[in-house]
């Protein structure tokens, strides 16, 4: 706790970084909207489910797009929520269109962008076809790339059209002969040999790139690893493989790897459960709203229906700890 | 010499009475009769069945009055032209082609030329007498040429090619037509006819009464025959007929009697009823139908709306939104994409009405419905509770999704047996808005046209119906009935998702949320009974009729964007606030902090300063003392 480099850091700094204030606001806020009800119970105890609730990664469920931005816990919280949520529809083997990954998405972000969908559509399509049916994980794994490395991606596809049209950000303009014939290479663009740009000047850009910026990017080293195998490379391609980098994802760690995606055997379980418990559902006589009360919310019962029914809850069966991420 | 066959002596035409004349005529054979014969039938002459190919000069017989030529096979009428005192010519069966040859026979009255090869009514000028004209079995395609026969009382065209009847003015005293075995299709002039009695339109092709309904004006007629024609064969050709004609007493050879009248008057009132009737309805259905169309093209202007400034704001000569109340023919051309609800023949409807609507109310037995958002608040009306009870099925149509979800709990309220509804063309595009059907009270079957909600083209939109509305039990969904199979499959599809749902938001949350569809559900009440929100036991007894699902699934809410945004914009002031409550509280942490660091760094040389201090202050100790002393006799 009382380590060194956290004590060399000025306070603001600290907090800034660790998102701390966010949550503070976002917390205090909460309790303002639902004065009346959280007064029931203590605020002492809205505080504890509260952060609670950020340490297993559900705090971020029907929240507004802003705040499930905010931070790259946010980030990573909603990237496993949408995961475990439907999970099941990838088991189920069906194909969607973007359109209707982003009808998922929005039931658990109601104002989730679709801008954003169509971005991540556009990595596993390549830029082609926006109509396309789309594989669960392959949608998933380019989701994750695109939403939570979504400023590093808008920067990465600046440097690209720079470098695609003979520009480079970032060496130094010297005047010799040498250095010239290399950054006019692209901009001759002998049309149909030469596609994207060259990977290693491209991977210098971004190294850059990583170090001039504070907000989230990919391990550099992971990068340079993507990049290893390719001469030229465009930039969805780039996107491509580092959504398919089981590094870079194990680095983030939202999700499992891509072997174990339809792996979740707790879940699984409960689904069971669930399921039988609709079937009997279904073969008994459903009964009309005449008769209140049996699922009727009357204030006082709700409490000990609400409490019944997340008492029944099975914790959360990968206790996602909130690394601090070096 | 040679007699006719009617006074029963031989026929001997051959040999010794024809004489080749070496005149210019000497082809066509002579006749000549002996005067004894010519004494006993002076006026009569009959060459009947005498194969005769051309008719014979007649010599010396200039008071012939009646002549039979029946049964030969005379091509052309000729040599009679001498026979000025003629009354009668029979030339039945032969194959004359021609009238002609007739002009000198002004007293004729008789004239009997049927199934000859005669292709027209011609050269008849001269003979004003006529009384009987009879040209059956012809050729004959046209009426003409007659119309001086005043004296005329039998004409006979049947059997031949007439296709229609006309110009028949000027026979005013004709008193039988016979028409029978023709292609009639029409017959006028009949009423020009002052005496007409008899009329045979027999096997002719007459298929409805006003092709004959000059008939109705002839007030001589009282014989009429149309067996054989179309006409006679539909169900209200006899009342029709009778009605028409009352000056009728046979029809198809057989009297009418008065008990046929009476329910001729009878049917034929009842006809005019029904057609009135079905004129009322089709009246109404077309207005129905514009009204409708009406609504579409509002719905399309709208959609088109908000795509143009969806898509492009910049372009200008883009189709503009146009006032509905000012349309009129000319703004179809702006819209050729548009398909389906538009109609070419609008254009002139339109243009035919003064007053359109906007919007469609429509109550047909089991079923409202309501086109139009407009139409949505006729749900506030006062329904009778019979009709408002026998509905079961409410469809909405060219209506946003999102303002139906306002008013269902009115419909819940309203028309409590509804149990199917339908959507088209209601802009539901995304899954969650389904959620939002969750507060009515039951719904057994669920139908989303295709059109206009594009909703339909996901792959998983029916499960996640089934399994968001799974406490309805709904049996169909679009026509096809819901198995447990398909019950299943939602559960597993979406299933986990509901547990996520309610077991692992935290509590605060659960209620928050609750609370807020709640509230919206009471919204409604609160309006109509003009209660305020904060009476508490009302709301109590309330949510016991109106909450009555899943707790599993029951945070699975469909806020309106309208509102959403709404409620975003309300958190704003609160953010703020919170915000810089909690900068206020860094600022102090951090100062605090600051100066614990500032005080933590500072201490050891504090520490040591106040220990030296204090050291040096009790070196001496005598002197030490002396000043503790003097510190509290001063005290005091």
């Amino acid at each position: 706790m009382l380590s060194p480099e956290r004590l060399a850091l000025p306070d603001y700094e600290y907090l800034a970084q660790r998102h701390v204030l966010t949550y503070m606001e976002d917390a205090v806020c909460q309790l303002l909207e639902n004065r009346e009800d959280i007064s029931q119970y203590g605020i002492a105890r809205f505080f504890t489910e509260y952060f609670n609730s950020v340490c297993q990664g559900t705090h971020i469920l029907f929240r507004e797009f802003s705040f499930v931005q905010a931070t790259p816990h946010n980030r990573v919280s909603f990237l496993r929520a949408f995961w475990r949520c439907f999970r099941t529809v990838g088991k189920n083997g069906d194909l969607l269109t973007m359109k209707e990954y982003h009808c998922l998405l929005q039931l658990l972000c109601p104002d989730f962008p679709l801008e954003l969908t169509q971005k991540a559509a556009r990595i596993v399509l390549m830029d082609d076809a926006m109509d396309c049916l789309m594989s669960f994980s392959d949608f998933l794994f380019a989701f994750q790339i695109q939403f939570y490395y979504s400023e590093f991606l808008d920067s990465v596809a600046a440097i690209y059209e720079n470098l695609l049209s003979g520009k480079n950000p970032n060496t130094v303009i010297v005047p010799t002969s040498s250095s010239g014939q290399h950054r006019q290479r692209p901009a001759l663009g002998e049309a149909g040999m030469l596609e994207g740009v060259e990977a290693s000047l491209f991977y210098q850009c971004l190294e850059n790139l990583c170090d001039r910026h504070k907000y989230s990017c990919p391990p550099p080293a992971l990068v340079k690893e993507a990049l290893s195998n390719v001469q030229r490379l465009t930039f969805y391609g780039f996107l491509m493989a580092l959504s398919k980098h089981h590094g870079i994802n194990q680095a983030l760690g939202a999700l499992p790897d891509k072997g174990d995606l339809m792996h979740d055997p707790a879940m699984d379980e409960e689904l069971e459960r669930l399921v039988v418990r609709s079937k009997l559902h279904r073969t008994s006589r459903p009964h009309r709203a005449k008769e209140p009360g049996a699922f009727g919310f009357q204030r006082r019962e709700k409490q000990e229906a609400l409490e019944r029914v997340s008492s029944a809850s099975v914790p959360t069966p990968y206790h996602y700890r909130w690394e601090p991420r070096e | 010499m040679a007699r006719t066959p009617s006074n029963k002596q031989p026929i001997n035409l051959r040999g010794d009475h024809i004489n080749l004349v070496s005149s210019s005529l000497s082809s066509f054979p002579i006749l000549q009769r002996s005067s004894e014969e010519k004494i006993l039938y002076s006026d009569r002459l009959s060459l009947e069945r005498q194969k005769l190919t051309v008719c014979p000069i007649i010599n010396g017989e200039d008071h012939l009055r009646l002549l039979n030529f029946q049964h030969n096979f005379i091509t052309r009428i000729q040599n009679i032209s001498n026979l000025q005192k003629l009354i009668s010519l029979d030339l039945y069966d032969n194959q004359i082609e021609e009238i002609s040859g007739l002009s000198t026979l002004r007293c004729l009255r008789v004239l009997l030329l049927g199934k000859n090869r005669i292709k027209k009514i011609s050269n008849l000028e001269n003979l004003k007498s006529l009384d009987v004209l009879d040209l059956h079995g012809n050729q004959i395609t046209k009426i003409e040429n007659i119309n001086h026969l005043c004296e005329l009382r039998v004409l006979n065209l049947a059997r031949n090619f007439l296709s229609h009847v006309d110009n028949l003015n000027g026979l005013d005293s004709l008193t039988e037509l016979n028409l029978r075995h023709n292609q009639i299709t029409f017959v006028r002039d009949v009423d020009n006819l002052p005496c007409l009695q008899h009329l045979f339109l027999s096997f002719n092709n007459i298929s409805s009464f006003d092709s004959v309904s000059c008939l109705a004006d002839s007030s001589s007629l009282s014989d009429i025959t149309f067996d054989g024609n179309p006409i006679a064969q539909e169900s209200w050709y006899k009342h029709t007929v009778l009605q028409n004609m009352m000056q009728l007493r046979q029809l198809d050879m057989k009297r009418i009697t008065e008990e046929e009248r009476r329910m001729a008057s009878v049917l034929a009132k009842k006809e005019e009823e029904k057609k009135r009737e079905s004129h009322k309805q089709s009246l109404l259905k077309e207005k129905k139908r514009l009204t409708i169309n009406n609504v579409a093209r509002q719905w399309d202007l709208q959609q088109q709306r908000v795509a143009n400034i969806a898509t492009n704001e910049d372009r200008k000569d883009s189709d503009s939104p146009q006032d509905p109340c000012q349309i009129d023919g000319s703004t179809l051309s702006a819209f050729p994409e548009e398909t389906g609800p538009l109609d070419s023949g609008l254009n002139n409807a339109l243009q035919g009405l003064s007053v359109v609507d906007t919007y469609l109310v429509e109550v047909d037995g089991d079923t409202l419905s309501l086109y139009g958002s407009g139409a949505l608040e006729s749900l506030d009306r006062n329904w009778s509770v019979q009709t408002a009870g026998m509905i079961t099925t409410v469809s909405f149509t060219f209506i946003e999704f999102d303002e139906i979800v306002q008013v269902l709990p009115k419909l819940k309220i309203k028309f409590p047996n509804s149990l199917h509804l339908k959507f088209k063309e209601t802009n539901l595009v995304m899954l969650q808005q389904f959620n939002a059907l969750a507060q009515l009270r039951r719904i057994d079957q669920l139908t989303i046209d295709p059109q206009g909600n594009p909703v339909v083209n996901f792959t998983l939109w029916k499960y996640y119906v089934l399994f968001r509305l799974s406490h309805f039990s709904m049996q169909k969904i679009n026509g096809t009935e819901v198995t447990q199979n398909d019950m299943i499959m939602a559960e597993r599809l979406f299933g986990i998702l509901a547990h996520v749902a309610s077991s692992e938001l935290p509590q605060y949350r659960l209620i928050s949320i609750l609370g807020d569809a709640r509230k919206k559900q009471f919204r409604y009440l609160l309006e109509s009974k003009g209660k305020k929100p904060g009476i508490i036991n009302e709301e109590n007894n309330d949510s016991k009729r109106l909450v009555g699902e899943n707790t599993n699934r029951a945070t699975l809410n469909y806020t309106t964007r309208d509102f959403y945004n709404e409620k975003l914009e309300e958190i704003k002031e609160k953010k703020k606030f919170c915000k810089t409550y909690i900068e206020d509280l860094v600022k102090e942490a951090t100062e605090i902090n600051m100066k614990n660091e500032a005080l933590q760094k500072l201490w050891p040389q504090m520490f040591i300063e106040l220990v030296r201090d204090a050291v040096i202050e009790i070196r001496n100790k005598n002197s030490y003392m002396k000043l503790c002393l003097q510190q509290i006799t001063d005290q005091k």
